[in-house]
């Protein structure tokens, strides 16, 4: 169990530190692209394309740190004027209305994976891609939100520890 | 269902879910998959799934991820502190220098950064216990950084404003460069309020000795410390103008300045580069869930005939559009007291937009003017986040009340420069004219 446990905490720095990863290659593959037109050479017709998934990527693979560190905005004025049994029972409620979110997305994007595989659908962003490539993060990590969401309900963690502090934003 | 009734559902569906606190991207997940299943059952489940990948897989979303990531590196790697430096040189012994200097520091990052949190963070935790320490009263230590931490949302680069412009569906550079100019005309009105208020209480913001700064060592903190960050300016909104670059391009642009500078100043450590990636992922990665099911957020609405129903009610009142402006102003407001910026955005601009586009207004206007009143949303007491990264940085004992209150004279500077593009809209679209 506890390795498990700790090849999931593996699992889950690792798709944090891939998410970095494609935000780098992002950055990296534009600047390459305006670099390599400004030289009048011809840019690459993958980059838009690869870009494009990239931030779908970066979102997905770090969707579950971001459970994990309670980085997700929510609005909490109304309820911490509440008594704190009540607060409990809609943390409750909470984390259950998430996880059945996250049940209805890992059923349907699964839906769609399976189908965008079998029929060989293609994307066209600059290039021709397998629209599998786009969806395939999908699954897995609305897999790990759930069960991100899971620790929070089964008492492990609470999401709500830092009810008066502001979370990042832009 | 008549339009009202859909409407209230759905709306009413994504506020109540984000009252009991579910987080802001699940709370539009659970309303789309409730919505689409009384407006299309259970065959439109699948529909969200696939639409939520529509708007985030943009390139025209690429500068949130990129401007948050040039803001980052430029916090993380000390290269903030250097200009920061650089202008507490020039002030000299003006009375109220912290003020100014706050106004011109604040000005600056916004050219920089793309989060206004980030700034008022920065300005805050920098200048307020120094100026606590030089006799400076509340008012005149915490106004002009709350003022100035959201210029940052309409300078550009600024995330929030390209958030925006993707979802509304509004030309990103346009946008943009629409925030220039009138950005450094409040900047003007902060400066001018801040010497209206030392000319009416003095005490407030005491004179004191500073040492002499000779000209040579102006310009040599000038030359060293402020002119290289005009770089990354040139970057990131020169690129836009001179069109060598998308607003994409130019705000990768942007984060390779800073990494130049960087290295330049030999900054550049791989600390500072692992913190600035981890914040981005953390920051845009928050964001870009919550903007994933926007579309399908839009959709429903215009599915369910919410939009077109409200369009016709609210065009169909024989009142001038100013007042229109008006009641749109006043809803972000109150909205602004409960909500943060994103989730307000998110819910209002598929009904907004439409109808400043059937009452005629310009919509990169309308959008400057959108982003102006997010920025006075996020200063308004209770729950308007500046004021609690204000409070958060300012010193033990200090108030929400307080904060709230120093806030007002800049608020009333932000309300002025909104009638001031009403009655003169050039200011914003002068520039993005240019690009034509």
């Amino acid at each position: 169990m506890q390795s498990l446990a700790r090849a999931y905490e593996g699992l889950l720095n690792a798709f944090k530190i891939g998410a970095e990863i494609v935000v780098f290659l992002i950055f990296f593959l534009i600047v390459t692209e305006v670099f390599v037109r400004l030289v009048g050479l011809q840019p690459s017709s993958y980059t838009l394309g690869v870009v494009e998934y990239g931030l779908l990527w970066f979102t997905m693979l770090g969707a579950p740190w971001l459970v994990r560190m309670k980085g997700h905005v929510f609005v909490d004025s109304l309820v911490s004027l509440l008594p704190l049994i009540v607060q409990y029972v809609l943390a409750k409620l909470v984390y259950v209305i998430c996880i059945v979110c996250c049940l209805f997305f890992i059923y349907y994007s699964t839906d769609l994976l399976i189908d965008a595989f079998r029929s060989g659908e293609m994307d066209i962003r600059g290039e021709a891609q397998p629209l599998w490539m786009l969806l395939a993060p999908m699954p897995v990590s609305f897999a790990m939100i759930a069960f991100e969401f899971f620790r929070f309900l089964a008492g492990v963690d609470t999401m709500y520890t830092s009810r008066t502090a502001v979370r990042e934003n832009v | 269902m008549e339009w009202y009734w859909a409407f209230a559902l759905l709306v009413g569906m994504v506020v109540c879910l984000m009252a009991i606190g579910v987080p802001v991207a699940f709370a539009f997940i659970t309303t789309n998959f409730i919505g689409i299943f009384i407006f299309a059952g259970v065959h439109g489940f699948i529909q969200v799934a696939d639409n939520s990948t529509v708007l985030i897989t943009r390139f025209t979303l690429g500068p949130v991820p990129m401007f948050i990531l040039m803001g980052a590196l430029f916090f993380h790697t000390g290269l903030a502190i250097r200009v920061f430096d650089g202008l507490d040189s020039l002030f000299g012994k003006l009375r109220g220098r912290l003020c100014y200097l706050t106004v011109a520091g604040g000005t600056i990052f916004s050219t920089l950064t793309g989060s206004s949190m980030a700034n008022t963070a920065m300005l805050g935790s920098l200048l307020v216990p120094e100026m606590q320490r030089r006799g400076y009263n509340w008012r005149m230590s915490m106004g002009p950084i709350l003022g100035t931490g959201g210029l940052a949302m309409i300078i550009p680069p600024s995330a929030l404003a390209v958030l925006l412009a993707s979802v509304a569906n509004i030309d990103v550079g346009r946008l943009l460069i629409a925030g220039f100019l009138p950005g450094f005309v409040l900047a003007l009105l902060y400066a001018g309020m801040l010497y209206l208020q030392i000319v009416i209480n003095p005490a407030g913001a005491p004179a004191y000795d500073v040492p002499p700064t000779t000209w040579a060592q102006k310009i040599k903190f000038v030359t060293f410390n402020i002119l290289p960050v005009s770089l990354v300016i040139f970057m990131v909104i020169g690129f836009i103008i001179l069109g060598l670059a998308t607003p994409t391009e130019s705000a990768a642009c942007g984060v390779l300045g800073v990494a130049i500078l960087a290295v330049g100043f030999r900054v550049l450590k791989w600390e500072a580069i692992r913190t600035s990636l981890s914040g981005t992922v953390r920051v845009a990665g928050m964001v870009f869930l919550i903007i994933m099911n926007s579309t399908v957020f839009s959709q429903l609405l215009a599915y369910s005939g919410a939009t077109a129903g409200m369009l016709d009610w609210a065009t169909g009142f024989e009142v001038s559009r100013l007042v229109v402006l008006a009641v749109m102003f006043l809803i972000l407001i109150v909205l602004g007291m409960f909500m943060d910026a994103t989730s307000m955005m998110l819910i209002t601009v598929p009904i907004f937009f439409p109808l400043a586009e059937a009452l005629g207004f310009d919509l990169i206007w309308f959008g400057l003017f959108v982003l102006m009143t997010l920025e006075m949303a996020g200063t308004t007491p209770p729950f308007g986040l500046l004021l609690y990264v204000m409070l958060g940085v300012a010193p033990k004992g200090t108030t929400l009340l307080q904060v709230a209150n120093a806030a007002i004279p800049f608020l009333i500077c932000d309300l002025i420069l909104i009638l001031i593009l009403i009655w003169e809209p050039q200011l914003a679209l002068w520039l993005p004219n240019l690009m034509d």
